[in-house]
């Protein structure tokens, strides 16, 4: 067994630690704590507390402002289309079935009133389109002062002397060789510089 | 006034995590730091200078220059060793500084100063003075260098191999120095106490 007793060079440590006296003085023990809180080094502030401070500086509140009303206007802007006119001509000629809506087809209702005279008495128009002629009238006049803001809208409600020749074909194609000849000759004036007959046989050709 | 809280959980960490805390900018945990070593500290500088001014004067500087200093402690010394290394080269810079020969440097034969020990008496043990004066007076009565290791050992709570490093003194050395200081104050305490 080991003799766990402490030895006399033990115990005069022990009586030294038990007695000893000494105490630095009040006045010590404050200046250094003083000085120890104010040289403190300054903590290095985390990635969210440097992103909140900068937030909190007015140059980056007007940038970030300047930013979100941007991105605000940019998203409006992108989701505003121009809305399409569905109502500028009359309603397009359905199918083959109803002869008597194909025969007066809404886009060529106009440019063959100006020759009219030349021409037979012309079939009576759909219903839509006699509400669609006078509307057309003020529309386009409209669509003169907006052609540059809705170019696109207006190059879709326009018929295109393509349209117009295909509907020469189509009017070929019903029988309505008359109608055919007066739309053709209303272009040929129309376009005179254009060869007609060639994109004609360009657009046959299926 | 001190945030308790604060000072609470630092009282439970390493003196080596409190002094990181306090470089990081946590300025309470060097208030525990401080109230873990400043008696220690200032009973170890007031045993070896002898004198209330020069301890007083190497205490503040040490803490100072532990305040305004970033380094850390180096290789095998832990934070004990080096406040008390710290605090002895001040004092061996303090007694440079006013003239006074460093008595850590004699050269000392330990065999010489240590006299037959033959009181192993119990009763003497008993009865060693415990009057802070008589106390004093025999701590002065050692050579420096006992004086040294075993101020470290008793104030500073180090252990052997933390004084061999404090005071760059082999290990065998520090072992002797304190037997003989130990083995001399015991007789000193004793005989003034049958006086």
């Amino acid at each position: 067994m080991t003799d766990a007793r402490p030895t006399p060079e033990d115990q005069v440590l022990k009586h030294f630690r038990d007695h000893a006296t000494g105490e630095p003085p009040a006045h010590l023990d404050a200046f250094i704590l003083a000085a120890a809180h104010r040289e403190a080094p300054v903590a290095k502030p985390s990635l969210w507390q440097k992103w909140l401070r900068a937030c909190q500086q007015p140059r980056w509140q007007v940038a970030f402002a300047s930013l979100v009303g941007v991105a605000l206007m940019l998203t409006l802007v992108q989701r505003a289309p121009v809305p399409e006119a569905t109502y500028d001509f009359a309603p397009a000629p359905k199918a083959a079935g109803k002869p008597e809506q194909l025969r007066a087809p809404a886009p060529v209702a106009r440019s063959m009133a100006a020759p009219a005279g030349a021409m037979s008495a012309p079939e009576p128009a759909a219903p839509m389109a006699d509400f669609a002629a006078p509307q057309q009238e003020a529309i386009s006049a409209e669509r003169a002062d907006e052609a540059k803001i809705s170019k696109k809208s207006t190059a879709r409600a326009a018929p295109t002397l393509d349209d117009q020749l295909r509907e020469v074909l189509r009017l070929r194609a019903v029988g309505q060789s008359k109608q055919a000849e007066a739309l053709m000759k209303t272009l040929h004036t129309r376009y005179p510089n254009e060869h007609l007959d060639t994109r004609l046989k360009a657009l046959a050709k299926p | 006034m001190m945030d308790m809280s604060a000072v609470d959980n630092a009282t439970a960490s390493s003196d080596e995590s409190l002094l990181a805390r306090y470089r990081s900018g946590e300025a309470p945990a060097f208030d525990a730091l401080y109230q873990r070593h400043r008696q220690g500290l200032y009973r170890f500088l007031l045993g070896l200078s002898g004198k209330a001014e020069w301890a007083e004067e190497v205490y503040q500087e040490t803490w100072l220059s532990l305040i305004r200093s970033s380094s850390q402690p180096q290789g095998r010394a832990n934070f004990r060793t080096w406040l008390y290394q710290i605090a002895r080269n001040r004092l061996i810079d303090h007694w440079r500084k006013h003239g006074v020969r460093n008595p850590l440097h004699d050269s000392y034969d330990e065999q010489l100063h240590a006299p037959v020990d033959d009181a192993n008496n119990p009763e003497q043990l008993l009865n060693l003075s415990r009057d802070s004066q008589r106390l004093e007076r025999a701590l002065q009565a050692l050579p420096a260098d006992q004086r040294e290791v075993f101020l470290l050992r008793a104030h500073g709570d180090l252990d052997f191999a933390q004084i061999a490093t404090a005071t760059d003194t082999p290990l065998e050395t520090v072992k002797s120095r304190l037997r003989y200081a130990q083995q001399k104050l015991r007789r000193l305490l004793a005989e003034e106490e049958l006086t």
